[in-house]
């Protein structure tokens, strides 16, 4: 049904929703904004990994999930790393009352 | 016409993930993202992973996006939300750095032929008995991860659960609430509790 889709088209989305995370990593300056523009990016890396391996071969004697896999640890990867930014945003707050990146400055002397 | 639809999701979906990056308020800018993740497991679906986009919607609008908006909750600003952006000299930095990525990567993949060339997918029998290995993991999905998640891949697996049994224990006690913040707060010298 669905296999006139290229591959190019998956990539293509995936390029331009990483440079869109990557704009809102450099542009925010609220901590919680900046982890929701980590999270667009790493869900374009996923959108690669699986139209990579649907569309590819996979290589021999790796079984015949490799890329759903890769995707699979980085979601659980990203799960706990947002749980602990949750976290130390949390912390940040409670100390100086503000969630702005470029307030936590007491390291820069 | 399943190209038409790819287009337009697509276009929904960068629509909302410029909205996550540009929206004034973080409450909004949560709830555009929710909806990008869920048009990422409609890209899942359309790439016949339909396992990958439960977990999708699982684990990214049921628990990261929940978590998130509980982080924007706790931490909203008194002074509101005008200072979630920044200034325009940065924001022009932010849009030519991000815009160079772009050209970049699509000049990467327009001009590399092996990957241009891959315009339709490998072919895979639906019958469920006469099938490959790999065509047997499309077709069910659910059982082969499980038992590769105990066979092939059951170090990273382990490795997995060990990693968020500590992300979960660091989580809660970084987030503990603690009257010793309040006093170091107060310009008073930190005390080793």
């Amino acid at each position: 049904m669905s296999q006139q889709i290229p591959l190019t088209w998956f990539l293509y989305f995936a390029a331009a929703s990483f440079a869109i995370g990557l704009m809102g990593v450099l542009m925010r300056r609220n901590a919680i904004g900046v982890l929701m523009a980590i999270e667009i990016m790493l869900n374009a890396a996923n959108i690669n990994f699986i139209a990579f391996w649907r569309y590819g071969d996979v290589p021999q004697g790796e079984g015949p999930l490799t890329g759903v896999m890769m995707a699979l640890f980085v979601i659980t990867i990203a799960a706990a790393e947002v749980a602990v930014g949750v976290g130390l945003i949390l912390l940040c707050y409670r100390r100086w009352r503000v969630a702005d990146v470029d307030e936590f400055d007491t390291l820069s002397g | 016409m399943i190209q038409a639809l790819f287009i337009a999701l697509s276009a929904f979906g960068l629509l909302m993930a410029l909205g996550t990056v540009f929206a004034r308020n973080l409450v909004n800018a949560a709830l555009f993202l929710v909806a990008f993740f869920f048009v990422v497991a409609c890209q899942f679906v359309l790439l016949e992973a339909e396992f990958m986009a439960a977990i999708q919607v699982l684990i990214y609008i049921g628990a990261v996006a929940v978590l998130l908006m509980f982080g924007i909750m706790l931490t909203r600003n008194i002074q509101g939300d005008e200072t979630t952006i920044v200034s325009r000299q940065w924001r022009l930095l932010g849009i030519g750095v991000a815009g160079s990525v772009l050209i970049v990567l699509f000049l990467g993949i327009n001009g590399f032929k092996p990957w241009t060339d891959l315009g339709i997918r490998p072919e895979f029998p639906v019958t469920a008995e006469t099938t490959t290995e790999r065509g047997q993991a499309i077709i069910a999905m659910t059982p082969t991860v499980g038992r590769e998640m105990m066979t092939r891949y059951v170090v990273p697996f382990e490795l997995a659960g060990l990693l968020l049994t500590a992300a979960l224990v660091g989580a809660v006690v970084l987030a503990q609430y603690d009257n010793t913040d309040e006093k170091t707060a107060s310009a008073e010298p930190p005390q080793v509790s």
